[in-house]
Parts: C-alpha cells; structure tokens; sequence
C-alpha cells in the first residue's frame, strides 16, 4: 500500500477511503508541484499589495499635509515581487481558458490557442487601458 | 454525512472563484506595474501620488464602486486558494482552512467597502 492507508472506520461500513499521508515537502519532488504550489500561493503576494493599497486609501483622512505616497526603494522592490506574482497569476489562470471555453463554430470547435491568445489580448488590452487610466489621473 | 447529489454550495464556491480569478488575472497586473513600480521610480505620474487627485478619484462614486468590485475579486480569490493550498499542504483540516480562508476574505471585503465608503 505504500504510502496509502486505509482508514479503519471506514473499513467496518464496507466502503474503504483513501487517506494519502504526504509530507509537508511532497511539493519540491518534481518542478511541475512547485509551480501548482507557486500558482496557489500566487494569490497571497497579490492580497498583501491590495492591502497595502487599501491602507493608502484610509491614510486619505489624515488630509492632505498627511498624506505621504510611498516612493521608497524597499517599496518598488515589494512592489516587483508581487507584480512577478501577478503575472504568474495571470499567466497561469489565462491559459485554462484555452481549455475551459468551447466555443463552437458549426460542428467544431475554435481552438484551444486561438481562445488562450484572444485571453492573453485581452490582459494586454485591458492592462494598457488601466495603465492609461492610472497615469491620466495623476497628470491632471 | 452530506445528502446525496449535487454539491451545489461548492459548485457556486468554484464558479465565483473562477469569475473572480479573471477579473484579478487581467486588472491587477496593471495596478502593481503603474503605482507599484512606474510611478515611484518617477517614469509616470499615477493618481495617487498627489493628494489631491487621490482624494478627487476616491470621491468619485463609480471609482468606489471599481476599487469595492477589484478588492472583493482579489480577497476572494485570495480566500480561495488560501484553503486548496492550506489544505493540499496540511492534510486533514479542510473545513477549518475553508473556515480561516473565506473569514479572511469576509473581514477583507467588509474593510474595503467600510474604507471606501466612509473616505470623502
């Protein structure tokens, strides 16, 4: 049975479960764990900076002799390591939709790069669309 | 022991993670590289590096109800995955990872729109 074990209770209800005992590290034995866990993890970094970005709201009601961007170099290097999040993020959950849409034409389907590319557009699109935004509203 | 059937309750857990993934996975990325990278290094200008066009875009209700939609998607998706990758790396206390996941999104999503709606 190797690593599997049978749970006993089970085993008297005439159904038998699986239970697979994996160590904390099971994620470093092959490249393709490591990237699932950093994909998973992905989502931490994100939430850390969105909270940062939250904070930076609140700090609005010390007014304006207050208030204090963040420009420090400490800062942009927190900012890369999440952004490098981000981007796997995005890369990652992006490359399922060639998988999960199917869009038919007659009776085939579009395929599976045609969707992941017109994903990939889009990030490209709305990312230069946001960016755009960001930066007019600080220009004014 | 769970009634037979479809479970319908994680169905919907799943289908609002996938929609609030995509929203995280194409907005994001934009935010971090303009406020997080661009504009402190000072190659562009971003809108909440001065007080005063910080101040005039969060007054602005549309700009709310934008920032109130991209905090939730990404605490969610947060919330998530906290608990598939608690739960893949701890085995055995899935309802408690799901317990501290969604929380942690909840409390999140509560502090945003408290923040957003109460910032003139």
């Amino acid at each position: 049975m190797g690593r599997l074990q049978i749970a006993a209770s089970d085993a008297h209800e005439g159904t038998r479960t699986y239970a697979p005992r994996l160590g904390g590290t099971w994620f470093l034995r092959s490249r393709g764990y490591i990237r699932y866990v950093l994909r998973e993890f992905s989502a931490v970094p994100i939430a850390v900076w969105m909270l940062w970005f939250l904070v930076e709201i609140a700090r609005l009601k010390d007014g304006p002799k207050g208030y204090h961007p963040h420009m420090s170099p400490a800062f942009v290097v927190f900012s890369i390591v999440c952004l490098a999040f981000a981007l796997w993020h995005s890369y990652t959950f992006l490359s399922f939709s060639g998988l999960i849409m199917r869009i038919p034409i007659g009776d085939r389907f579009v395929p599976a790069n045609f969707v992941r590319g017109g994903a990939y557009t889009l990030l490209l699109v709305v990312s230069v669309l946001i960016g755009w935004l960001l930066v007019w509203g600080g220009a004014r | 022991m769970r009634r037979a059937g479809p479970d319908r309750v994680n169905a919907l857990l799943w289908a609002t993670f996938a929609q609030c993934a995509v929203i995280t996975a194409l907005i994001v990325p934009a935010h971090i590289l303009v406020q997080g990278v661009l504009a402190p290094l000072g190659i562009v200008p971003a809108f909440d590096h001065k007080y005063s066009t910080f101040a005039a875009a969060i007054g602005n209700p549309l700009v709310k109800i934008y920032l109130l939609v991209l905090f939730a998607t990404v605490f969610y998706t947060f919330g998530h995955r906290v608990r598939y990758l608690l739960t893949d790396l701890v085995h055995g206390y899935k309802p408690l990872f799901g317990a501290v996941g969604y929380g942690l999104a909840v409390i999140g999503i509560a502090a945003a729109a408290y923040i957003l709606f109460t910032t003139p």
